[in-house]
């Protein structure tokens, strides 16, 4: 210790650690510069965005925010492959890291940038971020889907990117051995005809017909969001509901999907019918990807927890919720676009113009139709887009768009958080039999209620 | 007598080996923990839009969230329950691998082992062990109250998750435990036998007054770890069934991440961590009054 008497080394010292803390300091605010540079991609062109109004054959940017971060690269492409054709807008996409919980948009709007589409869900587009949408009503592409998404107001502010659709899904070599043929997926257009092939099923051997997991997401956003089919808007009915005037504990509709979710989850048909509840996610989709079970409830995003063996195939089954066989909500699966892009009003005329070029790319370009369908195995909400993924419950979703056998995609029309994390637990506790359905019908009143 | 130079001298001194610390402890605890305090005094739409001012509206809605108490009783019985289990087991270990057991290097190991685990990894390792290998050693061998899957069932999930927490910590809390055994002195031991004291009257009246510093350690760390636990109920039972196995660190992130109330989020952070500050605080004071001297 006899240095720190030294006062030569001492003021030495003093310096080194000045230094250190100066450096350290200034690498700070560096580093917090470098953060918000990062975000802009290397090769960021010289004639960039927010220029001053200027002539329509000028060079435009755009910035797209893109939140399904597994195709990234196939954005990145799609950039390309665009600017080859459109050599006047240059595009810069920006992908949000593959579970990444903080959106793109919000860091690169946090930073000043002004993004010009933004990938939102639905719910987003509609509440979180309603004001920065801009009116497409007037886009070509409306013609060619009916899955935009359209505010309260009726005017159209979403392009459909994605679809998806839920039902119930089925393992076609459990069920054809079941009906011994082929079986038809619209054969099934009752409750009664449904629990006619549960039995058919049951008698071929297999001892659970169903292996349904009822998480809550599952149960609550997309099961029990359904009912709100049976007005041609389901905003008709929450709204019904938000003023108190619908009565569920009598509404048909409502009370028909319990039934059905009832026969689903009994202890008679379903693998976990003594217990429903309690992480079971896995072994529900492996037992019908195996076809130790024939069916189960979920959406086109399943296949892969399916880890079915290849060519095996896969479809689904509307959700029944009478006997009535010409009731449309027996017949058509529930489908809709789970990400929608907006075009942010706060962009330049010119960047929101290259932007709507952009999107008719995406629908009427080969090269655009190619990347949504082909390249990144997103099943396309428009029927000219003569694509078809490679996952057979996509396919089967596509088919429904296709031929006009689709309904709204119900869980778009509800508060996806509050019916997972409010409604969850009651919907779980009715199954469980620990509350009845008049308690169940008040809890979505009062839910409903509250959002007023 | 210290001239101008010399204190400058000693602030120098000070800073260079306190500045460092000094520096990240403030950029990593003191500044985000006041800026967090700021912002449940604010409201935000999205975490990009400007903070408004609301007063203490924030924390009026925390206290009015009955879920919120609903899940901070459910994590005071856990706590209850893991700090006396883990503390127990803990102990029993430490004291059968310091016995003299052959091959207690191997066991050491084997105990602390799952400590360097994750607690996302080994929820999910022990989602496997609850919903399939018990379920189906409960049907094999025809053991009634096993065939069905634990997490199923609110009461049998909430010691799911309690016995978890068991197994990763408690080989932790042996370590602790093993250097106060050893530092027990092993001369006043051997009076005591002389005396007549039998291995029981040993234990409780020698060794463990003689390791309350050991204890202090590992009850603080078991009650903070109980208290912050999110991991581990996130990965195994993700709250459910039916929300009743939610403790209160996921549902101040379900508050502010999923509902999107970051400011009653916030809120209930800060409640929590002044209930966590007070507890631990107070778990300290009166136990450093009963460490003994040898």
């Amino acid at each position: 210790m006899n240095f720190l008497k030294d006062r030569k080394f001492n003021s030495k010292l003093g310096m080194v650690a000045l230094t250190a803390a100066l450096s350290v300091s200034l690498t700070a605010c560096g580093g917090n510069n470098n953060n918000n540079a990062s975000g802009s991609p290397a090769a960021s062109p010289a004639g960039s965005a927010s220029a001053s109004p200027a002539a329509n054959d000028k060079p435009v940017t755009i910035k797209i925010t893109n939140g399904k971060g597994e195709i990234a690269s196939q954005w990145e492409e799609a950039a390309k492959e665009f600017t080859a054709a459109n050599p006047n807008i240059k595009v810069e996409v920006y992908s949000a890291a593959v579970g990444d919980t903080l959106n793109v948009f919000d860091k690169m709007t946090a930073s000043g940038d002004t993004v010009t589409i933004a990938m939102f869900d639905p719910d987003a587009a509609l509440h979180k971020y309603a004001d920065i949408t801009s009116d497409l009503s007037n886009e070509k592409w409306n013609a060619d889907t009916e899955s935009a998404l359209k505010n309260a107001a009726g005017q159209v502010i979403g392009f459909p990117f994605a679809i998806e659709g839920f039902g119930l899904v089925y393992n076609q070599k459990v069920l054809d051995q079941a009906v011994g043929g082929t079986f038809d997926p619209s054969s099934i257009n009752t409750r009664d005809k449904l629990k006619d092939l549960l039995d058919k099923v049951k008698a071929s051997g297999v001892k659970y017909p169903v292996a349904y997991e009822t998480d809550d997401w599952s149960v609550a956003n997309h099961f029990s969001s359904q009912f709100l089919n049976q007005a041609e808007d389901p905003n008709t009915i929450s709204d019904q509901l938000k003023a108190g005037t619908l009565d569920l504990a009598n509404n048909a509709v409502w009370n028909g999907y319990y039934d059905t979710l009832d026969m689903l989850v009994s202890k008679d048909y379903n693998k976990y019918g003594e217990r429903p509840l309690g992480q079971y996610y896995d072994d529900a989709h492996l037992s019908v990807g195996k076809g130790e079970s024939a069916m189960l409830f979920n959406g086109n995003w399943a296949y892969d927890s399916l880890k079915a063996v290849a060519g095996d195939k896969f479809g689904f089954i509307p959700v029944p919720v009478d006997n009535n066989p010409d009731n449309p909500l027996n017949n058509k699966i529930a489908a809709g676009a789970t990400q929608v892009l907006v075009i942010n009003k706060n962009a330049t005329p010119e960047e929101q113009e290259a932007a709507k070029t952009f999107l008719n790319w995406l629908v009427y370009d080969p090269a655009g139709q190619d990347f949504i369908v082909n390249k990144s195995q997103v099943i396309s909400g428009f029927k000219n887009n003569p694509n078809t993924v490679t996952n057979p419950l996509g396919a089967a979703i596509a088919d429904a768009v296709k031929n006009g056998k689709t309904m709204p995609f119900t869980t778009n029309y509800v508060t996806a958080s509050d019916y997972q994390t409010i409604l969850g637990p009651d919907i779980q506790k009715y199954i469980a039999g620990k509350e009845t359905r008049a308690d169940l019908a008040k809890a979505f009143e009062t839910y409903y209620k509250s959002k007023q | 007598m210290l001239t101008e130079k010399n204190k400058l001298k000693r602030l120098g001194n000070q800073l260079f080996f306190t500045g460092p610390t000094m520096l990240f402890f403030a950029m990593a605890v003191l500044i985000p923990f006041i800026y967090g305090f700021y912002l449940t005094l604010t409201e935000m739409a999205t975490p990009s839009s400007p903070a408004v001012f609301k007063g203490f509206h924030n924390y009026v809605d925390a206290i009015r969230d009955t879920r919120f108490w609903d899940s901070m009783w459910l994590t005071i019985k856990y706590v209850g329950a893991t700090v006396v289990l883990v503390n127990v087991v803990g102990f029993a270990l430490s004291y059968l691998v310091t016995s003299g057991l052959r091959g207690q290097n191997f066991f050491r190991t084997a105990y602390f082992t799952p400590n360097l685990i994750g607690g996302l990894v080994l929820g999910y390792i022990w989602q496997f062990i609850f919903v399939q290998s018990l379920p189906s050693i409960g049907e094999k061998l025809g053991i009634e109250w096993l065939r069905l899957g634990w997490l199923g069932d609110e009461h049998m999930a909430f010691w799911a998750i309690v016995i978890v927490t068991i197994w990763q910590s408690a080989g932790y809390m042996m370590i602790i435990f093993i250097a106060g055994l050893i530092s027990v002195p092993k001369d006043m031991l051997e009076a005591a036998t002389i005396d007549g004291a039998n291995a029981w009257q040993r234990l409780t009246r020698m060794v463990m007054p003689m390791m309350i510093p050991a204890f202090v350690v590992t009850i603080f760390l078991s009650l903070k770890n109980a208290f912050m636990v999110y991991d581990l109920n996130f990965s195994l039972t993700e709250g459910g069934p039916f929300g009743s196995t939610e403790m209160v660190s996921m549902h101040v992130v379900q508050k502010a991440f999923v509902e999107y109330k970051y400011g009653v989020g916030q809120a209930e952070a800060i409640v929590l961590f002044v209930i966590v500050a007070l507890v631990t605080g107070f778990q300290v004071y009166f136990s450093k009054r009963m460490e003994v001297e040898a």
